[in-house]
């Protein structure tokens, strides 16, 4: 049994799994902005994070794509949101979606999959395989008025995937999954990705993203702060150690004389340095200030990751 | 092709089975003392009209008005369903569920008079056609409201109402305009079936139930995307909110 895949999709020259976004707002009703002039490209078969504290507008972001929601300003284009053919191209899973709770989790997966313009027997092959390849296993078979939280997560999953879109949309992807599951879905993701389906993913957590992602995109306060492929926003930060430190008491004025390739970045509390050695500057720092008359309460050090990215382009913390 | 919304309905009645069974004793339960008792036949027929007419409108609207509320009829909209497709399959599986149930209890009514076979036919049609007809303006009563609350209050108002237009209790002077709103209101034909099979003295009514059963239909198909956003609209407060 062959199942499309979303390269099967072709509708009048355009890529269904483009994305094009140019100074795109958004707020709810008249509240306050939630996306606050989003310029984004995204091209056929990539795989993007968008990642974000809570309110950062990711599922907002994720929403607009979807067509839930209208931008009130700036332009979007989803290709996507038409149906080629008879087939829906787009593939969504919100954190929590309603489900015919007196049929089994197969019975609903079927009956989307047939919505989305499956024919009956790829709509069964497609169901049983990312049933079994997600984990859903046994419950399958039960009325999702008795599943768990995970249960109901690993179904939208395979709901959202099960016709192969050519745009695949989800709101955080490993909510809820064990790693056996994680690790499938980054599978059947990549999966997507190699047969050029485009997927989006929004997460407040980088967990497992660099695994998933081609792109992450890091959202603050309804704006896109930084972005990039992984490798380049590591290499953004160069090789530096942050060491940040707490005082128990510290000197009015703090003259140490630290050594070549560690600079201060900022005086405050906590006092934060940056150095090009490594943890191994750690100790030569903590001396210097100690020299200094300082006693030092606590010493945070901080290699460089994806986090220190988001911290650097915004000045607070990803997981605050 | 369309996915069968009509045969996942038929599925979740079967398997809400207390449900479907109280679908099928409660009408018995309200017609049985009706039928047996010592109720003149022209106020039981008016009495079954509001019965059957009620069960259809509510047994539409209330699921209908749940299932916008909770985000379902939009997400098998989202999921390629066309809007006008979902309704009126949607009304058509729930028309046949409730001719289903309804229809032992017209049998007890029927059984009680000694009725004719021929008027009993005629009033199982009468009685599917208005299961049709209460379900299609279920749909309309449901993207009205904005609450299940609120839909529960338009339902109650509008099932007496469409059945005092079709006659249940009175005789419109002839001529009237009351007596051209009889003629022309959707649960007529079963009155009338009702009242033949009872009575004796009934008929007609036939041409506005064909009417009212086709243009229904094709007016929920036009309007059927603007009927589907209205279910996905709640009242601040939701449930709690008339």
């Amino acid at each position: 049994m062959v199942i499309p895949g979303p390269l099967d999709i072709k509708e009048a020259g355009r890529a269904p799994g483009v994305i094009r976004a140019s100074g795109l707002e958004f707020r709810y009703g008249g509240g306050a902005p939630v996306l606050k002039g989003v310029d984004l490209e995204i091209g056929v078969g990539e795989v993007i994070a968008v990642v974000g504290p809570p309110g950062s507008g990711k599922t907002a972001l994720l929403k607009l794509m979807a067509g839930l929601l209208a931008p009130t300003g700036g332009s979007l284009d989803v290709p996507a949101r038409r149906t080629s053919g008879g087939r829906v191209m787009l593939g969504f899973a919100a954190e929590v979606e309603p489900h015919f709770e007196s049929m089994t989790g197969q019975q609903n997966a079927l009956f989307f999959a047939r919505a989305a313009g499956l024919r009956k027997a790829d709509a069964a092959a497609s169901v049983a395989e990312l049933i079994g390849l997600l984990g859903l296993g046994e419950d399958a078979h039960r009325p999702v008025s008795e599943y768990s939280f995970e249960a109901r997560r690993r179904l939208l999953l395979v709901e959202a995937l099960a016709h192969r879109p050519a745009l695949t949309l989800i709101d955080n992807p490993f909510m809820g999954l064990d790693q056996a599951a994680r690790s499938a879905l980054i599978h059947v993701l990549r999966l997507q990705s190699a047969k050029r389906g485009t997927v989006v993913v929004a997460s407040p957590t980088l967990t497992l993203l660099p695994e998933l992602a081609d792109r992450i995109l890091f959202l603050h306060e309804g704006r896109i702060v930084t972005g990039g492929r992984v490798a380049e926003l590591l290499a953004s930060l160069g090789n530096a150690t942050r060491i940040e430190i707490r005082f128990e008491r510290r000197p009015h004025r703090i003259e140490a004389q630290f050594r070549p390739g560690t600079k201060v970045l900022s005086d405050g509390d906590p006092f934060v340095l940056e150095s090009g050695r490594g943890p191994a500057a750690v100790g030569d720092v903590c001396a210097a200030l100690v020299a200094t008359g300082a006693v030092i309460k606590s010493v945070t050090v901080r290699e460089a990751d994806l986090e220190e990215v988001f911290r650097r382009a915004t000045g607070v913390e990803l997981s605050a | 092709m369309t996915p069968a919304v009509w045969s996942v309905q038929w599925r979740l009645a079967l398997t809400r089975k207390r449900v479907f069974i109280l679908n099928f004793f409660v009408p018995l339960t309200l017609v049985l003392p009706v039928a047996t008792g010592a109720v003149p036949p022209g106020a039981a027929a008016g009495v079954y009209v509001v019965l059957f007419a009620a069960f259809s409108m509510f047994g539409s609207a209330i699921p209908l008005r749940w299932e916008g509320q909770r985000g379902m009829s939009a997400r098998i909209v989202r999921a390629g369903v066309a809007p006008s497709s979902y309704l009126l399959q949607r009304a058509g599986a729930g028309a046949v569920l409730d001719t289903l149930q309804l229809t032992p209890a017209l049998l007890i009514a029927a059984v009680a008079v000694g009725a004719a076979p021929g008027d009993v036919v005629t009033a199982v049609v009468a009685l599917a056609a208005t299961a049709w007809i209460g379900g299609l303006v279920g749909i309309i009563v449901a993207a009205a409201s904005r609450s299940i609350t609120e839909t529960a209050l338009f339902t109650a108002v509008a099932v007496p109402l469409l059945a005092h237009m079709s006659g249940v209790f009175r005789n419109p002077e002839p001529g009237s305009y009351q007596a051209l709103l009889e003629t022309g209101s959707p649960f007529g034909a079963l009155h009338e079936a009702l009242l033949e099979m009872t009575m004796g003295a009934g008929g007609g009514g036939g041409v506005a139930m064909v009417v009212w059963a086709v243009a229904l239909p094709v007016a929920v198909a036009m309007l059927g995307p603007r009927l589907h956003t209205a279910l996905g609209r709640v009242n601040r407060g939701g449930l709690e909110g008339a």
